[in-house]
């Protein structure tokens, strides 16, 4: 997309990319309705899913440069807080959601106030202990998480309740909330926020010089993450309806989200969906498949992946798809 | 109250030595190279299957198996550099992060897949020998843990104070570039301290073999407190590494005891986190060029 190319041809350029989105969306929104296979649409839930909570990370960790390894904690928030608010207290989902992502965006400040002050490993290092911090209290915290034992969400369905019978409406949501995540990002990328965020990635004292307050973009571009990440997370605790700590607040869900980002284009808007596309129905296929003969099998693969795209390939699919078209255009 | 708060602290000491010895490592390559090695609980954890294998297999004590394990491990550190860290190097440091991230779940998971996540316990020569200590007891195992661990760490002082490898890493230490101008190779620098790392806490593995039983996540359970330990002591402090490691034993064994078991792993991430916000530079640390960039 050069500016040589005129304004007719990359107005041309820009109405074929936008059909091209627009059909695979469409694509995608028709399989549920003629595939009725429940194990494609448990694929194509989790797939978003990831998606969309890796989007959430990639407003910090991608665009704000601020790699957080600590985004279980955001992501056990949402999913516990609307959880615990609908047992206990009768609460909808619809609602919970909206409260679990503010506290997320909360949390995500505090850490900022103590985060920010440190960069590079030992920035990652504290994202990390915040992250397990809330992993033990929510262990020991019985009354509030039942622990160990699990949080059981009762099923009582209900569109109220965001609770449904069929898999279909699962995967609507799926869709629509990982389709609104990247058409989120996407916007950010073009917003002052987004040309603040990515400054202050790129070269923090020079964007300090241009008067850009960086610790202000940062705590809101991870206040902004946070809260993405934790609606995310209740949508996992509505479609699962069974918490427990040791795999909401774990390390796999924290890194996960990087993986995906990484695998796929780390600091792009599609980079999260594509990550996502290629490695969560491998993972369930393999898991699907080898049953528990592969526990371990399949994350040794995608482990193995991630060394060899970060190593080679560090613009990940996005990057690599990317220049294969401009090699073709030109 | 007294006596059990001796016993206490006895233990905490004792457990806090073996932490001490796990960030050795950790702490040289933090120190030096300036990345966190994510894989290095995978380290300890192969390290101890190894021991395990050993004495399974041919029937080695763990203290005889460290012929192996041992030099197996530093061989095993250079590899790794090779492949993984080099390639990296010089990068935006996501790159390192990620990479030894993605080597740490690639080997926690080809234990599980390999060998299960059956918790297999390994027979010290010592076995459930106890020595008493005054009016204190403590585990025979976890002792020589302490004392080597301890034995170790007086031995690297001087060792890195009067050895021409010593002198080349502490420079690379304070400052790559100048110490590239004065003739160092930095990277075989780089090299030999992965695999000196990887053959401490290779060591480590084979003694703690005997107390706690191995299983494919074992590492994350040493090594988050590990990375507590290398900031309290100071980025690249060795007896920074074996009195942060003591500190965080007892902070442990006390708020364990005295508040909830459960709870003690949240004490020891606090004191991270006001360390990593009030010293940065850790208790021995000093502060440097790359440690300011960091913390500020």
């Amino acid at each position: 997309m050069t500016a040589a190319g005129g304004g007719g041809a990359t107005g041309r350029r820009r109405g074929w990319r936008l059909a091209a989105w627009l059909a695979g969306g469409l694509l995608l929104a028709a399989v549920p309705l003629v595939v009725r296979n429940a194990f494609v649409h448990d694929v194509m839930i989790l797939t978003l899913l990831w998606a969309a909570a890796a989007s959430a990370w990639n407003i910090a960790g991608g665009y704000a440069g601020q790699i957080s390894i600590g985004h279980a904690a955001f992501f056990g928030i949402g999913a516990y807080t609307s959880s615990i608010l609908f047992v206990d207290l009768g609460v909808t989902p619809w609602l919970g959601m909206i409260v679990g992502a503010i506290l997320a965006a909360l949390f995500a400040v505090l850490i900022s106030v103590v985060c920010f002050r440190l960069r590079g490993p030992f920035f990652i290092l504290a994202t990390l202990a915040f992250a397990e911090v809330l992993r033990v209290l929510a262990l020991n915290w019985r009354s509030l998480t039942r622990g160990s034992y699990g949080l059981e969400v009762t099923f009582r369905e209900s569109a109220a309740n965001f609770m449904f019978a069929g898999k279909r409406p699962y995967t609507y949501l799926a869709l629509l909330l990982a389709a609104g995540m990247v058409a989120l990002v996407r916007g950010l990328e073009r917003a002052p926020l987004g040309y603040r965020l990515v400054a202050t990635r790129e070269e923090e004292d020079a964007a300090e010089a241009m008067g850009i307050d960086t610790f202000r973009a940062k705590v809101i571009g991870m206040a902004l993450s946070a809260l993405l990440t934790a609606l995310a997370g209740s949508f996992y605790a509505q479609y699962f309806l069974f918490l427990e700590p040791g795999q909401i607040f774990s390390f796999e869900v924290s890194i996960q989200l990087p993986l995906i980002c990484v695998i796929g284009g780390i600091g792009t808007a599609v980079g999260p969906l594509l990550g996502a596309l290629l490695i969560v129905p491998f993972s369930e296929l393999l898991r699907a498949w080898l049953g528990g003969a592969a526990s371990g099998l399949y994350l040794s693969v995608y482990a193995l992946v991630l060394i060899l795209v970060v190593l080679f390939m560090p613009d990940g699919l996005v990057g690599a798809l990317g220049r294969r078209a401009q090699e073709a255009a030109a | 109250m007294s006596l059990a708060l001796g016993q206490l602290l006895l233990s905490g000491i004792l457990i806090g030595g073996v932490y001490g010895l796990i960030s050795v490592g950790l702490t040289l390559i933090f120190g030096v190279m300036k990345i966190v090695n994510f894989a290095h609980g995978e380290f300890l954890m192969m390290a101890m299957y190894a021991t395990y294998w050993l004495q399974v297999l041919l029937g080695w004590d763990p203290y005889v198996s460290l012929a192996l394990v041992l030099p197996a491990s530093f061989l095993f550190g250079l590899a790794v550099e090779r492949l993984v860290i080099r390639p990296g190097i010089g990068k935006p440091h996501l790159v390192v992060v990620f990479a030894t991230m993605g080597l740490s779940v690639l080997l926690q998971n080809l234990a599980l897949f390999l060998w299960r996540g059956d918790y297999r316990p390994v027979r010290g020569v010592l076995g459930e020998t106890t020595w008493i200590l005054g009016p204190f007891r403590m585990n025979a195992s976890l002792g020589v843990a302490f004392l080597v661990s301890v034995g170790v760490t007086l031995a690297l002082l001087p060792w890195l104070r009067f050895t021409d490898f010593g002198k080349a890493l502490r420079a690379t230490i304070q400052n790559r570039q100048v110490a590239t101008l004065m003739g160092i190779n930095v990277y075989r620098v780089f090299g030999r301290t992965f695999a000196l790392g990887t053959a401490l806490v290779g060591l480590a593995a084979a003694l703690i073999a005997p107390t706690f039983p191995t299983y494919p996540s074992v590492g994350l359970r040493f090594v988050i407190l590990a990375y507590v330990v290398v900031v309290l002591g100071g980025l690249g402090s060795v007896p920074g590494a074996l009195l942060g490691g003591i500190c965080i034993g007892v902070v442990e064994s006390l708020t364990g005891y005295l508040i909830a078991p459960t709870l003690s792993q949240l004490f020891s991430f606090l004191v991270f986190l006001l360390v990593l916000v009030v010293r940065p530079a850790g208790l021995l640390g000093r502060r440097d060029a790359v440690l300011a960039e960091w913390s500020r």
